[in-house]
């Protein structure tokens, strides 16, 4: 009657089912299927975005003095700004950052956070005391006054924007993976392992961390929308990314002088925040329903 | 004693956040690359007078030695004072606190007013169009960017349509033909306390565009949750048997379900309470609101750090005072609790 | 799940005793001002209230409306002191307090007003300057206003003044009798010029000045003690300050006048267009530049296009190579897009500057030459230097809150691009901005743009001087140039001002183009400032004497 740990293979065969899984439901649901290809969209947009757009220098910043504040026109399906950029092209350069740093955010904020979380779960004890209090530090200030904060510390640009973001997202994911990780611990088969004796490192690489993958992805999804956002309002602010580089928040602050008359400069990069953010959302939505269709967050 | 050590546990660790928090600000603050005294005499400040005013604001010590000034300060309840605006931090915060609250009070109470309901008919009417109608409304309200939900609104509703006022708390004209007598500084309670109808009146409309912005994101997420909670617990057996029995479906509904679902979507009313605070940043700049969250992006924009330091000490010690009260008030009525 | 109920409601608690607490602080926010009749007490509607208990009176009906002339101003106040005063809050100062005497715009019938002097004179030699001052002249605190109290404040800004460098040359101060002021220099100087600034000039009731000297925020909670026409009623920082008329002003009222003024600081210049449109104010400090247009066309506004004093300049860091060329610097200066610029990021409200003195300022001159956009010479000229193709990288800074400067870095980007000179925009606060140029060289920018107004009405010894002139320790002279010719050729024109005018003038000419020809800078424009006044307003006069002083509330009266 040997215990026959099935673990290792486990996980393995479960994700498998699961990605299937995920695949099939997307399909079959109208509503996560278009999410599902706006998203697709605009990240092959922000790769490709000098290729994709019309006027790419001037997506990039370059100006075009003769084209100051056109009309959406053939030439121009959004117009051009006061520096007669092409509106279009910088919606779709802005592309990059709006979508690729926010992913960079929250793949770094994972990183950090997970496998803290999971240290302290799995640990307990006094390591665990240490780094709860220093996630409750952090989580002490609502996260986008601390990116703020930070981000005006560190002075203004897109790349202390992004290090404030991540330092203010951290502790979300320690906290989410230490939960997830104390309900695992209690679970037969972790317990099953130290019986066996793995080595504890290898407890929680090779069967903690990839049982939280699938709670770590729902969170991380709906938390793209949210960076997403984050980032947009700390651009809107003066505290992200700084001109003449565009960005969908920036461009939003920067049209709002000619927003009576000039409507289209501010108008279509919030509409782009709004649609990217409502597909992460709707995404994140559906995956939920899949993972764990008991939990309301 | 179990239960007092548990007392004393939480007391010390949220002593340690606080101290935490307090050096973590300090030292944000402070880092920051800008000359504090050429900041409080203005453009064009000459050596000699910064040299003079570093010194007057104590800028020469060394960083841990104005942290102790600081904290020493702040124990006789004196926050320092505002480069920008020359008054005490304390006095900046507590002036423009009600102006945020009556904001954030009235956006809560829309989002709680349209949330809840909407969520009750989407869990009701599982399925059918009402329920795909609301979840769609309700995903959007969590998608909109604040800042421009503000500015379309500003476009439709002052430009196109002149039907609100476009920024502010309180018309210009009737400052001094119907002036409010301030007892509370909440405006809306001022105004009815004093039976000015036409200065509430004015009030109330200042206050609408400002709150719709704010309440979007809450009352997408609370309606949601709603309904997460009331199809939680409308699959629950006693449901079932009520059904059994041949109870009304409505009553069932608004009755037995509701009341059980009510409880997690109040945890959730409390957690968007804290999404729409930092949704206020936005709000206020675009309808130039004088409230907190205006005074934090200045102070923020400006490298005010007094200014700073104050707006994060206040939030932390808000949050952290609040959940020690919270968890030492669980663990009185729980004694489980303190001994996990 | 009780706990987040209770969460709830502890949080509503301690929050609304935190704001109750807040709510009855006795604020100093209002001032010593004498007791109105309280059917006109004014009260701060966005505040924390004032230390006026609640009249008993119910809901007033609208009162017997006292005149009242709303105005939005981006400016805030630095300080309230007169004698620290040096930034935006002149916008205030201007009216409550006065100077001796004060400059007329140019092109005026008279090149001053009589103020507290009503008439002066000084000797040949330009070192002794004699006063006689008004008689019947008292503070808003009922000082009266003799040689003493100018004596006192004069002496006081010279000693401590945010600009007491506009007095470096005063020696000492004598008072022959009770209205009669005489000033001692060291050098010959124009005071009547200096004594006319916006800074460091005004004339305060010596009660007050004890009061400071004993306690240095004695001013800061807002308070103030000028002979001016409007006295302060209250102020909330970063809201609004309103004024009330001072009665016992010299000046005299009739009823044209307004008996308050409220005054609504608007930092966005948008919210103000909008408010105006609106009818919530009368008049705007600020309009977006783009905007101005359509008010051209509108029959209910007269729009004025004023020249200002305000010009930007570009330096060059002239010690880091190739910038340290002078053929490279003159090669870019023909590489600014100067009417682009003016269009683009300044909706056409500018004029190319001659040189960093700005136009109807002494002592500007249209024999000052100006370079033009022509790529063909920036080219030729690079070549010469060995830089045909660039191939330099150039660190560019300006300040975040002008959005002017935001505007037209990038034209200057693309148009050095064209020369293959790579082009880095850095914005950050003007602060930060000018504390990295002030610091360490190595440190420092390649480019610098500035936005600068002279302190007083004498771009010789201020512009030409301040920023083009060798210190060692650079305060405006952000090129940290050190050209020896230049720097005696000015002393030269600068001492000569009072004594010997034309020539002067003429010696300015010369080291104005000595100084363009090696263009340690580039002279972008000189602004005009847009101001859109509805017809229903009658008094406007724009004075670019006063940056930052749009408005002279005692000129303003509705219109017939």
């Amino acid at each position: 009657m040997t215990i026959v740990p099935v673990i290792s293979l486990e996980p393995e065969i479960q994700s498998r089912r699961t990605a299937r899984h995920v695949f099939n439901v997307i399909l079959r649901d109208p509503l996560s299927l278009i999410s599902t290809i706006v998203i697709i969209l605009f990240i092959l947009i922000a790769i490709f975005c000098y290729q994709v757009a019309p006027y790419p220098l001037e997506g990039a910043g370059k100006t075009n003095v003769a084209n100051s504040l056109l009309p959406p026109s053939l030439e121009h399906p959004f117009g051009c700004d006061k520096l007669g950029r092409d509106v279009l092209s910088r919606v779709i350069v802005g592309a990059r950052p709006a979508l690729i740093v926010p992913i960079g955010v929250v793949a770094f904020a994972v990183l950090i956070g997970a496998p803290l979380g999971a240290i302290a779960g799995f640990k307990g004890g006094w390591i665990d005391e240490i780094i709860m209090r220093v996630t409750d530090l952090f989580l002490a200030f609502p996260s986008l006054l601390l990116a703020m904060a930070i981000a005006s510390a560190l002075g203004r640009g897109i790349q202390n924007a992004a290090i404030a973001l991540i330092v203010s997202w951290w502790p979300w994911y320690t906290r989410l993976v230490r939960g997830v990780t104390i309900s695992l611990k209690e679970r037969y088969f972790v317990e099953a392992a130290q019986a066996i004796g793995v080595r504890e490192s290898v407890i929680i690489l090779r069967h903690i961390l990839p049982n939280t993958i699938s709670a770590i992805l729902v969170q991380a999804t709906v938390d793209l929308g949210t960076v997403i956002l984050a980032m947009g309002g700390l651009a809107f602010l003066g505290l992200g990314t700084q001109p003449p580089s565009p960005d969908w928040g920036l461009m939003v602050s920067e049209g709002r002088t000619y927003i009576l008359e000039q409507w289209w400069i501010s108008t279509f990069p919030g509409l782009a925040i709004f649609v990217v953010v409502l597909a992460f959302n709707l995404i994140g939505d559906t995956l939920r329903d899949i993972f764990d269709p008991r939990q309301y967050r | 004693m179990h239960r007092l050590e548990f007392i004393l546990r939480r007391l010390l660790s949220s002593i340690f956040v606080l101290i935490g928090v307090s050096i973590i600000t300090f030292t944000v603050a402070r880092v920051i690359p800008s000359n504090a005294a050429a900041m409080y005499i203005g453009p064009k400040a000459r050596p000699e007078d910064i040299a003079r005013v570093t010194v007057k604001l104590g800028l020469d010590k060394p960083l841990p030695e104005q942290y102790l000034v600081y904290m020493g300060e702040l124990l006789h309840g004196d926050l320092g004072t505002s480069i920008g605006t020359k008054r005490p931090v304390l006095m900046e915060l507590s002036g423009r606190l009600p102006a945020t609250l009556e904001l954030l009070f009235t956006g809560m109470l829309i989002a709680v007013i349209v949330g809840v309901p909407m969520g009750v008919l989407s869990a009701r009417w599982q399925g059918k169009p009402a329920d795909v109608f609301v979840r769609v409304i309700a995903i959007i309200g969590v998608s909109m960017p604040a800042f421009y939900l503000g500015l379309l609104l500003q476009i439709l509703f002052f430009s196109r349509l002149d039907l609100l006022p476009l920024a502010g708390r309180f018309s210009n004209e009737l400052r001094f033909t119907n002036p409010i007598n301030l007892l509370t500084n909440f405006l809306l309670i001022d105004a009815l306390i004093m039976r000015n109808w036409i200065a509430l009146k004015d009030v109330a409309y200042h206050l609408v565009l400002p709150a719709l912005t704010l309440a979007a994101f809450p009352a997408g997420l609370i309606a949601r949750m709603t309904r997460a909670s009331m199809l939680e617990v409308m699959e629950q057996d006693y449901i079932r048997t009520a059904r059994a029995y041949g109870i009304r479906e409505t009553v069932i509904v608004y009755i037995y379900a509701l009341k059980n679902a009510l409880s997690p979507t109040l945890t959730v009313i409390g957690l968007t309470f804290a999404f729409a605070l930092t949704g206020t940043f936005f709000v206020e700049v675009i309808f130039n609101w004088p409230g907190l969250g205006l005074f934090t992006v200045h102070s923020l924009l400006n490298v005010d750090y007094p200014a700073i330091m104050g707006i994060t000490l206040f939030g932390s010690v808000m949050y952290v005072l609040i959940n020690l009260a919270v968890d030492l008030l669980q663990a009185w009525i729980d004694p489980r609790i303190s001994l996990k | 799940m009780k706990q987040n109920r209770l969460v709830i409601f502890i949080l509503l608690a301690v929050m609304l005793m935190v704001s109750a607490c807040g709510g009855n602080t006795a604020t100093p926010a209002t001032t010593e001002a004498p007791v109105t009749p309280p059917t006109e007490v004014v009260q701060p509607t966005q505040a924390p209230p004032t230390a006026v208990p609640p009249t008993d009176v119910p809901a007033p009906e609208p009162t017997a409306a006292p005149k009242v002339l709303r105005i939005a101003n981006t400016a805030n106040f630095t300080t309230w002191d007169p004698i620290k005063s040096f930034s935006t809050e002149a916008a205030y100062m201007a009216n409550m307090y006065e100077q001796l005497l004060r400059i007329n715009p140019p092109n005026s019938a008279e090149r001053f007003t009589p103020l507290l002097a009503e008439s002066w004179e000084s000797t040949a030699d330009g070192l002794t300057w004699t006063f006689h001052l008004r008689q019947g002249v008292t503070f808003h605190d009922g000082e009266v206003m003799n040689a003493n109290a100018v004596k006192l404040s004069i002496e006081a800004a010279a000693d401590h003044g945010g600009a007491s460098f506009i007095w470096w040359m005063l020696d000492t101060i004598d008072t022959p009798d009770e209205y009669t002021v005489v000033f001692n220099l060291t050098t010959p100087a124009p005071v009547d010029l200096i004594a006319s600034s916006l800074y460091s000039a005004w004339i305060i009731s010596p009660k007050a000045l004890e009061a400071v000297a004993a306690d240095e925020t004695y001013f800061e909670t807002g308070k103030e003690a000028g002979t001016g026409p409007y006295l302060l009623d209250s102020y909330t920082p970063d809201q609004e300050v309103v004024f009330k008329k001072f009665d016992n002003y010299w000046g005299g009222w009739s009823s044209d006048n307004y008996d308050i003024v409220l005054n609504l600081i608007v930092p966005e210049s948008t919210t103000q267009q909008q408010l105006l449109e609106g009818g919530e104010i009368d008049l705007a400090s600020t309009i977006p530049y783009d905007n101005v247009d359509t008010f051209k066309t509108n029959p209910d506004y007269t729009v004025y296009e004023e020249k200002s004093f305000f010009n930007y300049v570009g330096f060059f860091n002239t010690l880091r190579p190739p910038l340290d060329n002078p053929l490279v610097r003159q090669a870019l200066s023909y590489a600014i897009p100067y009417q682009d610029i003016i269009s683009i990021a300044f909706s056409g409200l500018g004029t190319q500057s001659r040189g960093p003195v700005p136009e109807g300022v002494w002592p500007w001159s249209d024999q000052v030459n100006q370079y033009t956009y022509d790529m063909d010479k920036a080219e030729e000229l690079m070549d010469q230097a060995g830089y045909g193709d660039g191939g330099f990288t150039i660190r560019l800074t300006h300040a975040s809150e002008n959005a002017a400067e935001a505007t037209f870095a990038p034209l200057i980007k693309d148009s050095f691009a064209q020369l293959g000179v790579e082009v880095t925009i850095e914005s950050m606060l003007f602060n930060q901005q000018w504390e990295q140029a002030k610091s360490d060289p190595a440190n420092a920018q390649d480019m610098f743009l500035l936005l600068y107004w002279p302190t007083y009405s004498d771009a010789g010894s201020d512009n030409l001087w301040s920023m083009f002139y060798y210190t060692e320790a650079p305060f405006f002279n952000l090129s940290y140039w050190n050209n020896p010719d230049y720097n005696s050729q000015l002393d030269q024109a600068i001492a000569n001002t009072v004594v010997d005018p034309a020539k002067s003038q003429q010696e300015y000419i010369d080291v104005m183009n000595l100084l363009v020809d090696q263009a340690p800078g580039v002279f972008f424009l000189d602004t005009k400032a847009p101001y859109v006044i509805p017809n229903h307003i009658a008094g406007f006069q724009y004075n670019l004497n006063y940056p930052f002083t749009p408005f002279w509330f005692y000129e303003l009266t509705p219109a017939k």
